[in-house]
């Protein structure tokens, strides 16, 4: 294949100029370009999370009135959110461009399977992907100490879809679970005990992990590291891991929008967090939880301004009676 | 009759160990590229590259286990570059087939200075957690594959999980208190480089410039020569000096009396590794310690002593 048979331009022309007329950078933007010969994929990435980008608007839509959501969608969602999604090309061939800059080509133009360390990375490099190295401290996740990546949890369904449409990940049944390679064998007392109260990470997470700040604030974000363990917001009974989603309430200002609904959700939500140990202080000792309240959210904490679900996920854990 | 075929067994045993034993016993604490090719199928070493997953995956020396550097060095609560937790150690050994007789092997890269005491750190934590026998692959995975174009490997390389029965080397590592204690009495060595030393710069996380009192200065960046030698050639990648030019530099600043102690210590307590890698497994400096909070721990506390 021609480079003119995905990126257009002017096969005649005889001055770059010429020639770049009609270019097309990111081909593969255009689900069609690659879809014409992958033709199940690309019908499946259209609806694919990665490409809708719609678990961002579902993340944040019950925040506003009805009137608001239509503003949302039509001046933030499609101008903002949804130019970041992720083409074909941002896995398969170059890294994918995170605030307008991007790693480069992953191996010449070749078209690669995979390149977790540049593709995932480049996106989720903010958060996710250092936990899991053990760059923001503490010693890498197990998985990524067995060798593992991306991939041998989060399978290709998960990145090219199903063929259905999701609101959000959270909507997907088959997402990776820790008990679908470990199983409990009901001999540690402390994973019956726990069993339904506590998610695996409650415990598992080896310690800190990245929390962002005052995003979309005047003054722009910012990240420092911190363990939280509060109710999971999905279902309140759950002890988990939680992020804090620095949404506050004149986010949407500029756009006309001032959140009527901003107290309808919380700014802490629950996190599969990516630096999982078999040992960490609570499984080293029970008294981190139940006698220190190691990393317990408290009302002192909760961040300044923030919506009033937050209180909700407080858990005032008892000590362990003798 | 029995006690023939007894001898003749023995005998054969010995004819197909033997090489494996003195190649084994045969690996100096810094290795070559040419050693490490002759010992790679020796079933008694065990090669490590400390480089990340992804670059393991990617092309490794064949035979070589990938355990990523962040499994040895973790930050720990405020602090970069800490000796892991005890029982975290001896599980990464365990469940890497990693003895205390085992004769291990180190590499990783070099083009970046931190990468250069990435070996060094991680041969230091070996040796803490009790393995005796700890080389570090001199010129890295750079020299092997880049300049050498030596076989690599992209099979991923299964280790075999033993118990790990090893006993803990604590007085490798010394905390702020025991160095506060030593001032004036033992030799504190600043392994970074002389600006750093003279309190003209210093790193952002460091709260203050200076060094520890009393301390002298042998710079990390005396360690090492870019590889090949030579203006006109481009260089792959950085190898460790002369062991003559090591020990001439490093016995001018702490002397030549093998029992006396030293701590050794820079900005997160890595790259000081190097200098104790030198002194205790080549020089042969019997009580070496490294300082694990270093700079970064010592300038955050008012009443550690400092200068200039």
């Amino acid at each position: 294949m021609e480079c003119i048979a995905c990126h257009k331009g002017n096969k005649q022309g005889k001055t770059k100029e010429d020639a770049h007329k009609g270019r097309i950078a990111r081909p593969s933007d255009n689900i069609y370009t690659c879809g014409i010969c992958h033709i199940k994929t690309g019908q499946n990435y259209a609806k694919a999370l990665h490409y809708t980008s719609l678990g961002q608007r579902e993340g944040v839509k019950h925040r506003f009135s009805a009137e608001e959501l239509k503003t949302f969608d039509k001046k933030v969602f499609e101008n903002s959110c949804r130019s970041c999604h992720a083409s074909c090309g941002s896995c398969h061939v170059k890294s994918p461009p995170v605030s307008g800059i991007t790693t480069g080509l992953l191996q010449g133009h070749k078209f690669i399977k995979k390149n977790e360390g540049k593709t995932c990375a480049a996106c989720h490099g903010g958060r996710v992907y250092p936990e899991f190295t053990g760059e923001y401290g503490g010693t890498p996740d197990v998985h990524y100490q067995k060798g593992m990546m991306c991939n041998d949890c989060h399978k290709k369904q998960e990145m090219h879809g199903d063929g259905k449409v999701y609101k959000s990940k959270n909507h997907v049944k088959d997402r990776p679970k820790c008990q679908s390679c470990h199983e409990d064998k009901g001999n540690q007392v402390a994973h019956t005990i726990h069993k339904d109260k506590v998610s695996c990470q409650g415990c598992h997470s080896s310690g800190q992990y990245r929390q962002c700040y005052s995003c979309h604030v005047v003054h722009g974000s910012k990240a420092e590291p911190g363990f939280i363990l509060g109710l999971n917001p999905r279902d309140k009974k759950t002890l988990t891991t939680l992020r804090i989603i620095p949404t506050v309430r004149n986010t949407f200002e500029p756009n006309g929008i001032k959140m009527e609904n901003f107290d309808a959700l919380p700014n802490y939500w629950d996190s599969a967090v990516h630096n999982i140990k078999k040992r960490t202080n609570r499984t080293r000792s029970c008294d981190a939880c139940h006698a220190n309240r190691e990393g317990f959210l408290k009302q002192e904490d909760l961040i300044k301004d923030g919506s009033k679900a937050n209180d909700a996920l407080i858990y005032d854990i008892k000590p362990i009676s003798k | 009759m029995k006690t023939m075929r007894l001898l003749k067994a023995l005998w054969v045993s010995l004819f197909i160990l033997l090489p494996a034993t003195v190649f084994a016993q045969g690996i100096g604490p810094i290795i070559s590229t040419d050693d490490l090719a002759k010992v790679l199928k020796n079933p008694n070493v065990i090669v490590i590259d400390i480089r990340k997953v992804e670059d393991y995956k990617s092309g490794h020396i064949p035979g070589a286990l990938g355990i990523f550097y962040n499994n040895w060095a973790p930050g720990i609560g405020n602090l970069k570059n800490e000796m892991p937790e005890n029982d975290d150690l001896i599980d990464l050994l365990s469940a890497n087939g990693i003895g205390p007789d085992s004769t291990v092997v180190v590499y990783g890269t070099t083009g970046t200075p931190p990468d250069r005491v990435d070996v060094t750190r991680v041969a230091w934590a070996l040796k803490y957690a009790g393995v005796k026998k700890v080389s570090v692959l001199s010129g890295g995975f750079e020299k092997w594959a880049v300049r050498e174009q030596r076989e690599v490997s992209k099979e991923v390389v299964k280790p075999k999980a033993k118990p790990y029965t090893g006993t803990i080397n604590k007085g490798l590592l010394v905390k702020k208190d025991y160095v506060k204690n030593q001032i004036g009495k033992t030799i504190i060595v600043d392994a970074r480089e002389p600006a750093f030393f003279k309190g003209e710069q210093k790193l952002p996380f460091v709260a203050k410039n200076g060094r520890v009192k009393n301390a002298v200065n042998l710079p990390t960046i005396q360690v090492f020569d870019k590889y090949p030698p030579g203006e006109h050639m481009e260089p792959c990648c950085w190898t460790y000096k002369d062991v003559a030019a090591l020990k001439n530099f490093a016995s001018g600043v702490v002397g030549s009396d093998l029992n006396k102690e030293i701590i050794v210590y820079c900005d997160t307590g890595k790259v000081a590794s190097a200098w104790w890698f030198i002194l205790s497994e080549i020089m042969g400096f019997k009580n070496v310690k490294i300082y694990d909070g270093s700079m970064e721990e010592w300038m955050k506390d008012e009443s550690a002593p400092i200068e200039p």
